[in-house]
Parts: C-alpha cells; sequence; structure tokens
C-alpha cells in the first residue's frame, strides 16, 4: 500500500511539472479562440473556436510572407551549417595534421564570445555590401555553427575506420569517401543535428532584429515583436498570431518528437 | 600487385614508409584536410574572430553610426564614459542575479525531481519527456508574448488567480514594479530550463552504476549520506554542464525576453549588461561606450569561464 502511495506522488509530481511546461502553450491556443468578449473571463476552455482573431493577425500583417522567409532562412542556414559541419567532422576525423588543436581550439572558443562583442563590426559589414534588410543580411553571418561542427565531430567518431580504409584500397576519392561511404552511416546523427539547428535558427532574434527594415522582408519572430508593440489590447489576436509563429516547430516536435528528444539529450551528455 | 596495395595502404593511413619511399614524397604536405576545413574555419574566422578585433579597435574610438560619420580616436575615454554610467552598475549585478536566480531551476529543483521520480517505469518517463521538452524548443518571442499576457496587469491569469486566492489586494503589475520585473525575467528563464534540465538529470541518474549504492549500503551509509556523496558526485559533470548552460542561456534567452517585455525597465532594474550593450550601441547610439562594455565583459567572462572550466576538471568526477 505504501508503494503505491509512494509512486502517486512521484507522478504527481512529474505531473505537477508537465502542467507548468505546456500550461502555457495550452493558454496561448485556447486564448487565440476566444472573442473580444470571451478572453477577459479567464474560461479554461473557449465557448466555441472563434476565427476571427486569426482573420484579424492575417489582415493586420503579412504573416504567410514572414512564415516563409522563416522558412527559406531556416532551411539556407540548416544546409549550410550542415554541409560546413560535416566538411570539418569529415577532416578531424580522417586526418591526423597539423594545427588540428588550434583547429578545435578555434571552434570550442567560439562559446565564450556574446553576440553583442561582435554584433556591431558585423552590422557595419552588412550595411557596407548594401544588403540591410534582406534575407542574405541573417544568413550570411550564420553560414557556419561552431556547435553543429563540434557536435558532428563527435558524431563522426563513431565511424568505423576501417570502411575509409577499404574504400582507398577501391581507389575511391575523397569526395566519394565521404559521400559514398560515410554520410549513408551518418544519416540518423545528421538529420537530428539538422533539425535541431532549423529550429535554432526559426526561434533566432536577436541578430535578425537588427538587419530587417520592413515587414514584408521580415522572419516570423521579427513580425511578432511588432505586432507586441503595436496592438496592445487586442490579446486574442496576439495569442493567434504567436501561434500561427508556433505552429511549425510544433508540427515538427509532434512527428518527430522522440528524434529531437533523444538528440538534445545525447548532446547535453557530451 | 600485393606492393602496390601496401603501398596504398601505407599511405592512407601514413604508416611511416621505407627509405626509398619517403624519398620523392617527403616534401609533400598532405593538403586534403585544410581544404575540406577551410570554409568552415574561414566564415568562422570571418564572421566571429574578426569582429571581436573590430569591437576591440571600436572601444577607442567615438562613432554614432551615423553613415557618412568617421569614428575618432578617443583613447580610453570610453572606459571611463563607461564606469561612471549610472546603469553599469546595476546590470551587473543583475546578470549576476539572474544567473543565480537560474540555478534553482536549473540544478536544484531538476535534481530533486529527477530522484524523486528515478524509479518510474520507462514508458511513463517517455510520455512525461514529451512534454517537458516543449518549453525548450519555444521561441523566446513567443514565450514573451504568451507570459506578457498571463501576466497582465488588470487582464492576465496571474492576478485574477492571486486576487482570488487572497495572497494580493489589488492587480499586480509584474513588469512595471521594479522589483518584480527582475523576477518575472527569472521565472521565465527558468521555466524554460527546468523541462530539459530534468531530464538531462534523470538519465545521468540512470547512468550511476548500482554497485556503488549497494556497497554503500553494506557499510552502512543511511540515505541521505549515499545521496550526497555517491549521487551528487557522480552527477558532477552534468552538473557543471547545467551550471554552464545556464550562464551561457540566461545571457542569450533573457534579451529576448527583456527586449520584448520590460526594455530594461522600470528606472533600469531589469538590464543585464547583454541587454545595456545592446542598448549603448543601438539606442543611444555610442558604438565606443558598447564596445568599451564588450571589452570589459568578455575580459570579466574569459576568466570566469576559464575558472569554471578547470574547476570543472577537478570537481567532475567521471566513472571510467
Amino acid at each position: 500500500m505504501k508503494k503505491i502511495g509512494l509512486n502517486a506522488v512521484k507522478h504527481i509530481l512529474l505531473l505537477i511539472l508537465s502542467i507548468i511546461a505546456v500550461f502555457p502553450l495550452y493558454w496561448m491556443i485556447i486564448s487565440s479562440f476566444k472573442d473580444e468578449a470571451e478572453i477577459f473571463n479567464y474560461s479554461f476552455l473557449p465557448k466555441k473556436l472563434q476565427f476571427t482573431n486569426y482573420v484579424y493577425a492575417l489582415q493586420q500583417m503579412p504573416i504567410i510572407k514572414m512564415l516563409w522567409n522563416s522558412f527559406i532562412n531556416s532551411t539556407i542556414q540548416m544546409i549550410l551549417q550542415i554541409v560546413t559541419a560535416v566538411m570539418v567532422a569529415y577532416a578531424l576525423m580522417r586526418w591526423e595534421f597539423k594545427g588540428k588543436a588550434l583547429i578545435y581550439g578555434i571552434l570550442t572558443l567560439t562559446w565564450l564570445i556574446p553576440f553583442q562583442a561582435i554584433m556591431i563590426p558585423n552590422y557595419v559589414q552588412i550595411n557596407e555590401w548594401g544588403l540591410n534588410g534582406s534575407l542574405a543580411a541573417i544568413i550570411l553571418p550564420n553560414m557556419v555553427s561552431a556547435f553543429a561542427c563540434i557536435c558532428m565531430y563527435q558524431s563522426f567518431q563513431s565511424f568505423p575506420k576501417a570502411l575509409i580504409e577499404a574504400a582507398l584500397i577501391d581507389g575511391s576519392g575523397e569526395i566519394t569517401i565521404l559521400t559514398r561511404v560515410v554520410l549513408p552511416t551518418m544519416k540518423a546523427s545528421i538529420a537530428s543535428l539538422g533539425i535541431m539547428l532549423f529550429i535554432t535558427s526559426w526561434n533566432d532574434y536577436m541578430w535578425p532584429m537588427l538587419v530587417v527594415k520592413n515587414l514584408e522582408s521580415a522572419p516570423i519572430q521579427i513580425g511578432l515583436k511588432s505586432f507586441v508593440s503595436s496592438d496592445v489590447n487586442l490579446w486574442g489576436s496576439l495569442m493567434a498570431a504567436t501561434t500561427i509563429s508556433c505552429i511549425p516547430i510544433l508540427v515538427i516536435y509532434l512527428l518527430l518528437q522522440r528524434n529531437i528528444v533523444d538528440s538534445f539529450m545525447k548532446w547535453g551528455i557530451k | 600487385m600485393d606492393i602496390l596495395i601496401q603501398e596504398q595502404k601505407k599511405k592512407a593511413l601514413r604508416i611511416p614508409m621505407t627509405r626509398s619511399q619517403l624519398g620523392k614524397k617527403k616534401w609533400r604536405v598532405n593538403y586534403k584536410p585544410y581544404l575540406f576545413l577551410f570554409p568552415a574555419v574561414f566564415l568562422l574566422i570571418w564572421w566571429m574572430y574578426k569582429p571581436l578585433l573590430g569591437t576591440l579597435r571600436y572601444s577607442l574610438y567615438e562613432w554614432s553610426m551615423v553613415p557618412g560619420t568617421q569614428a575618432g580616436f578617443v583613447g580610453f575615454n570610453n572606459f571611463v564614459k563607461l564606469f561612471r554610467n549610472k546603469d553599469l552598475g546595476i546590470a551587473l549585478v543583475n546578470t549576476g542575479i539572474y544567473i543565480l536566480g537560474m540555478l534553482p531551476f536549473s540544478i536544484i529543483i531538476p535534481i530533486f525531481l529527477a530522484t524523486v521520480t528515478q524509479s518510474l517505469k520507462d514508458g511513463a518517463k517517455k510520455v512525461y519527456r514529451a512534454f517537458f521538452f516543449i518549453p525548450m524548443i519555444m521561441a523566446p518571442v513567443a514565450v514573451s508574448t504568451i507570459f506578457q499576457w498571463l501576466f497582465h496587469p488588470s487582464n492576465g491569469l496571474l492576478n485574477h488567480v492571486l486576487v482570488n486566492m487572497g495572497v494580493f489586494e489589488n492587480n499586480v503589475s509584474f513588469f512595471t514594479t521594479q522589483g518584480l520585473a527582475r523576477g518575472v525575467i527569472i521565472l521565465i528563464s527558468g521555466w524554460k530550463m527546468i523541462g530539459f534540465a530534468t531530464l538531462m538529470f534523470s538519465s545521468a541518474l540512470s547512468g550511476i552504476d548500482k554497485q556503488y549504492y549497494e556497497a554503500a549500503a553494506l557499510d552502512g551509509a543511511g540515505r541521505f549520506k549515499s545521496f550526497f556523496h555517491i549521487t551528487l558526485t557522480m552527477l558532477s559533470p552534468t552538473i557543471m554542464m547545467m551550471l554552464m548552460m545556464s550562464v551561457l542561456f540566461s545571457g542569450q534567452w533573457s534579451f529576448a525576453y527583456i527586449d520584448v517585455l520590460t526594455q530594461g525597465g522600470p528606472f533600469g532594474t531589469s538590464t543585464n549588461i547583454y541587454y545595456l550593450m545592446y542598448k549603448f550601441a543601438f539606442g543611444d547610439m555610442n558604438v565606443g561606450v558598447c564596445a568599451a562594455a564588450a571589452v570589459l565583459f568578455m575580459i570579466v567572462f574569459g576568466i570566469l569561464a576559464l575558472l569554471l572550466q578547470s574547476a570543472s576538471k577537478r570537481v567532475a568526477f567521471y566513472d571510467n
């Protein structure tokens, strides 16, 4: 009997934490469906699903365009960061060479650099190139992610070198080895890392905020921020806009939840 | 044929070659790794390290980023201005408070939760995992708007509940009350981290070898003793990692929360050094002071990070 009681307590504790974790999300979604009157009465379930907030939000801002901007931005960043990370990981795993420690140092020391220490020169640079306001401005400084390189290198370290030797004896060139031998084996790690990079760049706020000049070319996070600053009292519509901004990530999460959690945790443990 | 294959193998694995083989190849350095590394390393240097030097340079100049103006050399003037700035003190203090405030949510509570729920079945744990992880993947801007609504002074759910429960008499304006704005930011940062931290500790706990506990029990150690000596020691790498993550993330995430919710107010009570730097550059248009702050910050942060890393090497106990 005592054991059942103890078990129940454990479940209750975790249940409470789950509710705390999910409640803001829940509140956002139901608030987005409440109309003007209902939103001020704290009901936990909307009386009926009103889409007026969504209609209003879509009218006020070019939300679809901004979602598209975010999508393009995140996809390109993810691809570029993966490609550069794969190349770095391959080089570090495949060869012993002079300067290996230096390269690793360059990669790991980047976490010491706060965004604010580099934002001004990068901002000036983007301006000098006349790219201010374009998607390229957001993408260029993020073409490489040191974090991705290190993760990828750690994943690659588990690759059996014997396969490379075999390929070499067959007379394969490096690119062939990379693409035909190494990559197919590491598909899972690459996919997991890719998802993490996509989510990170989707949620990115600081840098895009500096270089984005108008809503049309803004990613969804920046658009959301400007909605916050403008329509102070239309909470329903604000929640609708916020919900829309979260939908792609939540969909990805629902589909790939186990994969995402596993890979975040694997990274954490390493 | 045999000899050809052998030579190829040796070349590929860089086994020392015989004298006759070395004769021709001695001068040829293997350029391939550098080729593969070049794009990433070049880009990192261009967008991360080169700007650092740029910031260093800006700290000695005065500039307002207005197109057409030139930066003028002012030596250490910016640093003087920085130390005279009234917001610097509180920004530094707040930065520390934000980090310390994160710790209950990223280390203390998660360890407690993970330990208490250790024995639950894996299937149940997987379900909870799915929920715990959601705060981690939500965008800081989205999180800010939701909490702004939840904590709204007249119509937010929290005020409604607190007033109805009798905790407060009147509605509280969380973001414009001097002590509370900071507290709310800490709560939000903590909320984001707590689920993830609990997962990390839970998984680290399952990795601890049961034999340690059995040996301790045989020696007559009680529950508390074995917790402190065994559990905490084995968890030390994870603790150090969560410590480093708290330091890192409390800076980054809090930026979005502060920018959307309080803009550093009221009266600068919720600002931290990161936000202050941003304000210097893009609010006051004073590149020089921002850069000076960045230099100061990097020195302090660099020292702290190195201390953390060396402490981590000494304190963290790896079971292998």
